[in-house]
């Protein structure tokens, strides 16, 4: 290819181009929405203890990248702020692998391990090595049939499990007759126990549908087929607020008259449920289980404090968000806390 | 400004119909030919496969139905093409299903945080878009390591790259909410909007997705650079040396794959408005079946335009016609699994029925 | 002097119309279009060859023959702009010149015809055929490929060359291999070639399409073309050589014309005929040794004058057309 005669047309163009660009982006601000328009908000910033300097890991059995955990470290992480407290977090879905996590915080004689046992027998051992070397362990989230047993000292949340009976019951109260329970990631733990929780109290037919969340728009389209094969449908009950939102799109297009129930909350979605897109919402405070659980190890550590006296489960859900108390919600959910 | 040596000596009536005839290659038959073209298996595969989901599923027999399964086929669909002609170019590209949601969030994060009209956004996504593709090609021709290696080495890199700048910046793993903001409601106009027909919402994406199929099949089969696409993945080394420019036409190619999933991100950001980090993984497979099952090579050299559409089609199908049928959700990965074989299968049957000489 | 962008109307690969001229009044004085002298090339400290003097004529076939690893694939490689020498000269048409790419080699009208055919084989006979070269109508955006003109020349050409192909469209894979070896020569010589080189064209062939193929040769010959003929099949290369070269180790062991050079003696160099002449000399003081079947040292030189009626066989047959 000959060089010399082409560069000349070529770079005049380059040149044209760039200066266009520049002009574009000077002149292109947005009179709405943006940063510019978002409220300034830091975290619940607190003042910071005084206690000595500890260590606590926090190791979840999450997917890279969900939401609902992401809240439970954003809430381990204010916990740690305000203890003078160093987080160490780590995750895996898988269960071993997450028992090699806990093995690996053992090895780093932290003062203190938050853990979840989505998967109790997965963690049986790791845990009891834990307990051997001094350091106290406490669950959230999952495992509210074991932690006692394995000799966890407190526990938050709620299983999964009983967040989807309560939804169940919901369900049953606001008369909904025929189900559909979506699962954005078939085979995942909590999701699965999740819907078999609604299926088990909910007095109405309840089916699963299994639907790909990496890819939005075969969600959409999927839960509209679903709709269409089955007109009698009147709850569409989905797993994740983005996938609320999705359904919603799915509904609309599908010209059906079911409604949208969801679990997990985020600022988004606040709009749909003051205007009715989305029935209610349930709640499971996942920024609270997150909190909890490290201001408690650090309890432990300076007072000997514990909750439940060894015996009960600390419950912090279900929480039901519907039109008339979502207003409540909003302001926290803006901040990306709820 | 012919070879002046040759015609002085050719002989007489080049264009005279009777000219004798060998007998050593014998006409093909039309049908035979057309059984030949690398898009009648999938074609098949695809009537097949409708027939047989017509009649199985009463909801799939309706026109809203089919709007709903091309939706699906079409979102996936538009980035099989250029994966589909990169791979008639020789090369594999991994990392088309996170770019997807890179230029997305590209986008969203850029008019986001800087309060822009979202069409600076857009063009800045479309740049960045653009620029991953160049450097998957340009890595490939430097190196000479395999495209499946370096792509897949992008593929890890944009997927944690697209979660831990999300998080960066919005300090979730989903981007903040831009439908409030300028040029949010032209651009999903664009990007993101429906047209009727004869009563049926039908989503504009199908429209894009079968006008740059047909861009592509000209690109392919009437173009000078079609022709380089073929001869680059055939014999890389025997186009190199007749002067075809391989580098460029790699480079090129992974460009346009660049600008496809620069495309369905925006489809994605004007659709559903926050884009979800995580979005894409696994998509690149999908691209890849569809090219596949369209009648495209593995190994390069051969295929068609044409082909990877009907072969996001029948996915489509497959995907929807699942749900349409009420079959059991559990084997929903696995019906998907072995209606994808089937359907590859009757493409190479009827492939080898017609090449066989 | 050359077209520098890959070249659409018309699709020759010289952008000169006077080449048919230029090969005719090379012939007149004389002058090869392509010569070497002294050239060489070394990679590190490997000379793969060294002192390598070559010409080449219009009409005439200059044969290069050696075994294996002699350097014959480094000669091609220089000669067709895939490498650079390192020593020497190598001139075109008179003038010295470095070439750095393929598409150089073939702007002046040096075209290769590869081993391996730089053929695509899943592509139809008429794709490759044009390929890097096709022919296009119509203003751009939409310069498409003017496919009606390119089969209508593809067949042309073919037939030109005695290659009858009933369907165009078959992918060219399914073709023979002596098929293939003459729609790759077609080709060369519709692009404006001026000198072909033939790398071992024969090499992967039965005995009929070897014949096919060096009937191809003669012919192209016969249309005014140098051609480098690679092989290291003595025989073959008698058939329609007029010059001969022998490569051994990188370096020329024989250089001699038709006349001055009998097939037996041809034969003898290729076998390492030199070699065994010498040892010959040492064996023959050793009992128990058989050297009678060794070849002579006068037998193995390339003699100035040979007056053996080496029946030069390819006579009558290269000149058929």
């Amino acid at each position: 290819m000959d060089r010399t005669s082409r560069p000349r047309p070529r770079r005049f163009a380059l040149v044209t181009a760039a200066a266009a660009a520049a002009l574009m982006v000077a002149g292109c601000s947005s009179d709405s929405g943006g940063k510019k328009a978002e409220e300034d908000s830091g975290n619940a910033s607190a003042g910071k203890a005084d206690t000595p300097r500890m260590k606590v890991a926090m190791i979840t059995h999450a997917a890279p990248g969900d939401t609902f955990w992401d809240l439970i470290r954003k809430g381990a992480e204010t916990a740690a702020a305000k203890d003078n407290v160093e987080l160490v977090y780590s995750n895996s879905p898988d269960s071993a692998k997450q028992a090699n996590l806990v093995q690996n915080a053992i090895d780093q004689k932290v003062d203190g391990i938050a853990v979840t046992l989505a998967k109790p027998d997965a963690m049986k051992s790791v845990v009891a090595k834990a307990k051997k070397a001094g350091i106290p362990v406490v669950g959230l989230n999952g495992g509210i049939d074991d932690w006692k047993e394995q000799g966890l000292l407190q526990y938050f949340g709620q299983d999964e499990f009983v967040a989807g009976e309560a939804f169940g019951e919901k369900l049953n109260e606001l008369g909904a007759k025929n189900s559909i329970c979506v699962i954005h990631e078939q085979g995942h733990v909590a999701l699965e126990a999740r819907c078999a929780g609604v299926k088990k109290t909910f007095k109405g037919k309840s089916t699963t549908l299994n639907v790909n969340g990496t890819n939005m728009p075969s969600v959409k389209s999927t839960i509209n087929a679903k709709l269409k094969q089955d007109s009698s449908i009147d709850y569409v009950v989905t797993l994740g607020a983005p996938f609320a939102l999705t359904a919603v799109q799915s509904v609309d297009d599908a010209g059906s008259k079911a409604k949208v129930a969801t679990f997990d909350l985020n600022k988004e979605m606040v709009d749909a449920v003051e205007s009715g897109d989305i029935e209610f919402a349930v709640d499971q405070q996942p920024y609270l289980q997150g909190y909890l659980s490290v201001d408690a190890l650090w309890l432990y550590k300076t007072n000997g404090n514990f909750s439940g006296g060894g015996q009960e489960p600390v419950l912090t859900g279900p929480a039901f968000v519907d039109k008339e108390n979502v207003a409540d919600i909003a302001k926290f959910a803006a901040k990306g806390t709820r | 400004m012919t070879q002046a040596t040759a015609p002085a000596e050719s002989p007489p009536s080049p264009a005279s119909p009777a000219a004798p005839k060998d007998g050593r290659t014998s006409q093909r038959s039309l049908t035979r030919r057309l059984a030949a073209r690398p898009e009648i298996g999938a074609l098949i595969a695809a009537i097949a496969v409708y027939v047989f989901f017509f009649a199985v599923a009463t909801p799939f027999r309706e026109a809203g139905s089919l709007a709903n399964v091309l939706y699906e086929a079409s979102v996936m669909g538009i980035m099989a093409l250029p994966v589909a002609l990169l791979m008639i170019g020789g090369e594999f590209d991994l990392s088309a299903g996170v770019a997807v949601t890179t230029s997305a969030l590209t986008a969203s994060i850029w008019s986001f945080q800087l309060s822009m009209n979202v069409w600076t956004g857009v063009v800045v996504a479309l740049v960045v878009a653009l620029a991953i593709g160049a450097f998957n090609g340009w890595l490939l021709v430097r190196t000479g390591l395999p495209s499946f290696l370096i792509t897949l080495g992008s593929f890890l890199i944009l997927q944690g790259a697209n979660l831990a700048v999300t998080k960066f910046y919005t300090g979730n793993v989903a981007t903040d909410s831009i439908s409030d903001m300028d040029g949010f409601d032209q651009a999903r106009k664009v990007f993101a909007s429906e047209i009727g027909i004869g009563g049926v919402d039908v989503k504009i994406t199908v429209f894009y997705w079968l006008i740059l199929a047909a861009a592509a099949t000209w690109l392919l089969l009437r173009t000078k650079f079609g022709n380089w696409i073929f001869a680059t993945g055939g014999n890389q080394e025997s186009a190199r040396a007749v002067g075809v420019p391989v580098t460029f036409t790699k480079i090129a190619l992974f460009m346009t794959v660049g600008a496809g999933a620069w495309f369905v991100g925006m489809h994605i950001l004007f659709s559903f408005n926050t884009v979800q980090s995580g979005e894409g993984v696994g998509n690149e497979f999908l691209y890849i079946i569809a090219a596949v099952i369209g009648g495209c090579l593995l190994t390069g050299g051969y295929g068609s335009a044409v082909g990877p559409v009907i072969g996001a089609f029948i996915f489509g199908m497959v995907s929807q016609g699942i749900v349409y049928a009420n079959w059991n959700p559990d084997w929903f990965k696995a019906f998907l699994g072995v209606m994808l074989l089937l359907a590859a299968l009757v493409n190479l049957w009827v492939r080898r029925q017609a090449t066989r000489r | 002097m050359t077209d520098s962008t890959i070249s659409t109307d018309g699709g020759t690969a010289v952008g000169d119309a006077a080449a048919g001229d230029r090969a005719g009044l090379a012939a007149r004085d004389g002058q090869p279009i392509v010569q070497l002298r002294g050239a060489g090339k070394a990679y590190g400290n490997i000379r793969a060859l060294h002192g390598v003097d070559l010409a080449v004529h219009p009409g005439q076939v200059a044969c290069v023959l050696g075994d294996n690893g002699a350097g014959k694939s480094t000669l091609i490689k220089i000669i067709s702009g895939l490498h650079q020498h390192t020593e020497g000269e190598f001139l075109i048409d008179g003038e010295a010149v470095r070439l750095s790419t393929p598409r150089e080699a073939l702007d002046k009208g040096i075209a290769t015809v590869y081993q391996d055919l730089a053929t695509v084989p899943l592509m139809p006979v008429w794709r490759n055929f044009f390929l890097g070269s096709e022919m296009t109508k119509g203003p751009w955006p939409v310069r498409r490929l003017d496919i009606a003109t390119m089969k209508k020349t593809a067949d042309t050409e073919l037939r030109a060359m005695g290659i009858i192909l009933d369907d165009l469209d078959q992918p060219i894979g399914t073709l023979s291999g002596g098929q293939r070896q003459s729609v790759a020569i077609a080709r060369a010589v519709y692009f404006g070639a001026r000198v072909l080189i033939l790398d071992e064209p024969t090499a992967a062939l039965g005995v009929k399409q070897s014949g096919v193929v060096l009937k191809y040769i003669a012919a192209a010959r016969d249309r005014g073309l140098g051609v480098i003929f690679i092989t290291h099949n003595p025989h073959h290369a008698y058939m329609v050589g007029d010059h001969f070269s022998v490569l051994r180790l990188g370096t020329m062991e024989l250089s001699a014309a038709r006349s001055d050079v009998t097939l037996e003696e041809l034969t003898n160099h290729m076998a390492g005929g030199a070699e065994l002449a010498a040892l010959k000399h040492e064996l023959a003081q050793v009992r128990g040794v058989d050297v009678d079947g060794l070849p002579e040292e006068q037998a193995v030189r390339a003699p100035v004058a040979a007056q053996d009626a080496g029946t030069p066989l390819a006579a009558s047959e290269g000149t058929s057309s």
